[in-house]
Formats: C-alpha cells, sequence, structure tokens
C-alpha cells in the first residue's frame, strides 16, 4: 500500500501514466503506419492480400512510366502554386485592411471566417449548382452583364481546375487573413508615427513596413498553404471527381482511387504517398524550424 | 490630434468600404443561397433565370433527404465521432501537454522529439496502412475504429506543452509541500488554469473531425456507419442531377451545427486556427 501511493507521488514515474494514452495512440496509428507506407511502397499487393510479393523498385518505375500519375502531379502542381498565391494575397490584402478594432472591421472579420467553418462538402454542393451552366446564378449574371456564354465550370476542361481553385481561395481566405490580422497587430505602432514623419503614406507603409515586419508570418502561411495544396482531395472529390478529362485529377485522389477502388492496388499507391511524403517533408523542414523556436526560450 | 484628410483619402475610404461590402456579398450569397434553396420548391431551384426567393416555402428538401438517406443515422454518427473524439483527444492531449511541459522524467527530449517527428507527417501519406490496421483490428465499421486513430494529436500535444509551460512553477511546488499527488496538481490546479487553451483545442478537432472527408470516407464503406460530411459526398455522386432541393437540405444539415456553435465561440474558432497553421 505503501508502495502503491509512493507511486502517484514521484513524478518520474507519473509522467509515464500521464504520456501513455497519447503515445500507445500515435505508436500505432501514427508510427507504425509511416513504417509500413515505406515497406509496402516496395511490395506487390492489393486490397485484398490476394498475391502478395516483395516487388523492389517496380511501383515507383511505375509511377514514373504513368502518364495518370504524372498528370496528377502536373494538377497538383498547378492547383498549389497557383491556389497559394492567390489565397496568400487576398489574406494579406484583406487582413491590411481590416487590422483596426472597428465595429465594422470586426464584422468582416466574423464574416469572412464563416467558409473556413464549413464542411467542403456542403460549400461543393452549393458552389455546383451555383455555377451550373443551365441553372447556376453565376453564369446567368455573367451572360446578362458581360454577354458571356452559359460556361458550365466545373464541367468544361479549361474551366474546371480554375473553378476548384477560385472556390478553395473562397473557402480558406478568411483562414490567411485571421492569422495575418494578428500578425499586423503584433507590429509596434512606433514604426508606422516614424514613417508617417518622414511623410510616408499607406501605400509606403504597406511595403516598407507592414510587409517586411510579417515577414515571419507571411512565410509560415505560405509554406503551411503549399504542404496542404499538396494534399488537396475533398474539393475535387465533391465537385470534379477528377474530371473532366482528368484536368482535376490530383494527386490524394489518384492515390485513393488507386488504392480503394480499380485496380486496388496498395503497393502503388503507397509508392506514390511515399514520392508525395518527400516533397513535403522538404517544404516542412523551414515551418517547424519556425514553430519550434518560441518553445526555446 | 485630429489629421485634415485630403480628397484621396476619402475617395481611398470610399473604395475600402465598397470592396468590403462586395466580399461580404461574394461571401455570405451562396451560404444564404443555400438556406433559400433547401426550402425552396424543386422546380423553383431549376427556374431559369435563376432567383434567390422561392414563391413557396417548404420543408419538403429535408423531409426527402431524411427519408433517402439516413441522414438522421450520419447525424448520429457524426455527434459520437466528432464528439468523442474531440472530448479524448483534448484530454490525452492535455495530459501529455502536461507530463512534457512540468514534469521531469528519463527520456523526456527523445520522446518529445519522436511525437513531433508524428506531426511532420501527413495523413494521406499514412493513410493506407492506417485502413490495413484498422482492418486488421476488426474496427472498420466501427465506432471504435473512427474513433481511436484520431484520439490524440501530436499538434495538440504540443499546443497544450506551450500553455502549460506559461504557467508559474510555484503553483505546483506548494500543492507538494501540501501532500497533494501528482494527479490533484494536475486535475484539481493544472487543467482549470489552462481552460482557454483546452477549448481552443477542443474547437481545433471538433472542426476538424466534424468536416473531415477523405477519413471517414476510407474507414467506413457500411452505409450506416457514415459520417454527414461523407455520406453528403456520396448522396451527391449518387444523385448529381437530381433533387437538388435535397442536396442543399443535407449541406444545411451538415454544416449547421458548427455555424451555431461558430456563432457562440467565435473567438475560439479563429484563436484554434491561427494556433493551428498547420492544417490536414
Amino acid at each position: 500500500m505503501k508502495k502503491f501511493k509512493d507511486f502517484w507521488f514521484r513524478q518520474d514515474k507519473v509522467a509515464y501514466v500521464f504520456l501513455m494514452p497519447s503515445l500507445v495512440i500515435l505508436f500505432v496509428f501514427a508510427f507504425i503506419p509511416l513504417i509500413s507506407s515505406a515497406v509496402i511502397a516496395f511490395m506487390h499487393m492489393d486490397i485484398f492480400f490476394s498475391d502478395v510479393h516483395p516487388a523492389g523498385l517496380t511501383n515507383f518505375i511505375n509511377a514514373f512510366k504513368d502518364g495518370r500519375f504524372l498528370n496528377a502531379i502536373k494538377n497538383t502542381l498547378v492547383f498549389a502554386l497557383i491556389e497559394m498565391p492567390l489565397q496568400i494575397l487576398a489574406g494579406l490584402l484583406i487582413a491590411n485592411l481590416l487590422s483596426h478594432n472597428s465595429f465594422f472591421n470586426k464584422l468582416c472579420r466574423s464574416v469572412f471566417f464563416i467558409p473556413v467553418v464549413c464542411a467542403m462538402s456542403a460549400i461543393g454542393v452549393v458552389f455546383s449548382l451555383l455555377l451550373d451552366g443551365n441553372i447556376g446564378m453565376v453564369p446567368y449574371l455573367l451572360s446578362k452583364f458581360f454577354g458571356v456564354r452559359d460556361i458550365s465550370f466545373f464541367r468544361e476542361a479549361q474551366w474546371a481546375m480554375p473553378t476548384v481553385i477560385i472556390m478553395t481561395v473562397w473557402k480558406n481566405f478568411g483562414y490567411t487573413m485571421s492569422i495575418l490580422i494578428v500578425g499586423i497587430q503584433g507590429i509596434s505602432q512606433d514604426y508606422y508615427e516614424a514613417a508617417r514623419m518622414d511623410g510616408a503614406n499607406k501605400v509606403d507603409e504597406f511595403f516598407y513596413i507592414t510587409i517586411p515586419q510579417l515577414m515571419q508570418s507571411l512565410g509560415f502561411c505560405i509554406i503551411t498553404n503549399l504542404i496542404g495544396s499538396l494534399q488537396v482531395f475533398d474539393q475535387v472529390y465533391v465537385t470534379t471527381g477528377g474530371g473532366p478529362q482528368r484536368k482535376t485529377e490530383t494527386l490524394v485522389y489518384y492515390i485513393y482511387k488507386t488504392g480503394f477502388s480499380q485496380p486496388y492496388d496498395l503497393g502503388y499507391a503507397c509508392a506514390m504517398s511515399v514520392l508525395l511524403l518527400i516533397v513535403i517533408l522538404i517544404l516542412s523542414v523551414p515551418v517547424y524550424l519556425r514553430i519550434f523556436r518560441p518553445e526555446e526560450r | 490630434m485630429r489629421r485634415k484628410h485630403e480628397a484621396g483619402w476619402y475617395v481611398a475610404q470610399a473604395l475600402k468600404y465598397v470592396l468590403l461590402v462586395f466580399l461580404i456579398i461574394i461571401v455570405i450569397y451562396p451560404i444564404a443561397w443555400m438556406f433559400m434553396g433547401s426550402i425552396k420548391l424543386e422546380k423553383e431551384i431549376l427556374r431559369f433565370p435563376p432567383t434567390f426567393f422561392g414563391s413557396k416555402y417548404t420543408f419538403k428538401s429535408y423531409k426527402r433527404v431524411f427519408t433517402e438517406i439516413p441522414m438522421l443515422q450520419y447525424l448520429k454518427n457524426t455527434v459520437i465521432f466528432a464528439g468523442v473524439t474531440t472530448v479524448g483527444a483534448v484530454l490525452f492531449d492535455s495530459m501529455a501537454g502536461y507530463a512534457f511541459a512540468r514534469l521531469r522524467f528519463r527520456h523526456k527530449n527523445l520522446i518529445f522529439i519522436l511525437v513531433l517527428l508524428t506531426m511532420m507527417v501527413p495523413f494521406q501519406v499514412v493513410m493506407i496502412p492506417m485502413f490495413l490496421e484498422v482492418r486488421y483490428l476488426g474496427l472498420l465499421d466501427t465506432y471504435a475504429g473512427l474513433i481511436l486513430p484520431k484520439i490524440t494529436s501530436a499538434f495538440g500535444i504540443f499546443m497544450m506543452r506551450s500553455y502549460f509551460a506559461e504557467l508559474p512553477k510555484e503553483l505546483e511546488e506548494a500543492a507538494r509541500v501540501d501532500g497533494c499527488s501528482e494527479m490533484g496538481i494536475f486535475f484539481r490546479i493544472m487543467m482549470p488554469l489552462v481552460r482557454p487553451g483546452m477549448l481552443t483545442l477542443a474547437i481545433f478537432h471538433l472542426m476538424n473531425n466534424w468536416n473531415d472527408l477523405l477519413y471517414p470516407l476510407m474507414m467506413t464503406s457500411d452505409s450506416k456507419m457514415r459520417t454527414l460530411s461523407a455520406g453528403l459526398a456520396l448522396f451527391v455522386g449518387e444523385h448529381g442531377t437530381l433533387h437538388y432541393g435535397a442536396q442543399l437540405a443535407g449541406a444545411v444539415v451538415t454544416i449547421l451545427p458548427l455555424l451555431v456553435l461558430y456563432t457562440f465561440f467565435q473567438k475560439y474558432f479563429v484563436s484554434s486556427a491561427v494556433s493551428s497553421g498547420v492544417k490536414g
């Protein structure tokens, strides 16, 4: 009994009790899958385990010969490299307009954050209908005021990807905006006052004070946004299903399709996941350096 | 001191408000239209030219979506999945974060680095082995299979660690002198002090799990086990150009609970986004 009582008063012992649930879960559902992923990538394995055997580099070699994989890479890069700058730019400009805590500004911030809260599957439904070439409000207004023909945004090869990108920016710019507003509010007012003394106008202030002082938050947003964009799935799944003509088939979407529908090829899907992981890790390093720094105070 | 403004300043201000009001319309319109569409008659959604208001309002679309697919079951599944995951994850993340922030034990730094490593790996990369594992454990299409992999997060541990690290050192020393056990110190003294952090983390978990699509899609194949987000996506996939009203009603049911929470806990939604950074 004495011994039992002692246990709960020894922090070097109790610490493991505190850690146990999280460590077990992380080990089973993060660590083991990570290792397995690297192993399965070098195996021939389908979802039914019908013919499991080592495959060496076959999956990786096949990937670079697979036009659909290369197409998915291309689409993912197009998405990431266009969506990210648009979202950052929108977030930054709007954050700059809304950084003061007036009633109207706070109202705007609350409103712009609403899409962030909404599930992408619901947003996808709404956009599919609003942008529909036959019944949608947007094509109707475009043809009424600008004389454009009724475009079926998600169903036309050249419009599908831009539309998915715009929808994503619409949903997520409030997120970037919120992070950057906190950043802008952290900039000392002294800089702005000094600049005003020197006759700087608002545009000067934005380029010579706000942006340089915001570099850390901005860099953080850029890289996390890029990493998130490389994993884009939900938008595509609920609106275009990868079409038309595979113009919106992204890497994670193709991985999902490969593993969980015909041909149910888990080995190949894992090999593609590993390639994705390598790209993401390269991009992640600066982010984690940035996150961990304040911890070392 | 009141500055006199030039004409250009007024023009700029006017432009700013015009732009912001325009943006508010762009953000609100699709969501307002979704609510309107869900109570309009089907034929009025299909009418050309499209209209915002309907001539008659009805709950037929809601009735349809609740009878054609087990929407009520989806709602229940989502509440159980997101709810249990959130409560469990906040508790476990807090416990682990607390240990890393304030307790002394062997191999602390090594264990912490391993935890952080798992944070760098996105779910999309490990989803296939995770699926195999859950299947091997016989937990596909069960609440346990949905909840267990998500019931802690390296990010949450990391975040709670920084909240606990900010508390003054004297607190637990006084409690230890008074003969309080380590468990007592955590539950009675420390946890109440980081309530804002726990709420922020709770919103983070709730929002991510409620809205998650790929994960529940993969872990459930039985239509009785689907979540709202996955169920809606599959319903839309099956009825592409049919039952538009029902699709919109399903969308409303999916997002309304979080929207209601957002109006009450807005501060925590925004702070969870700001402190998270790493999405996915």
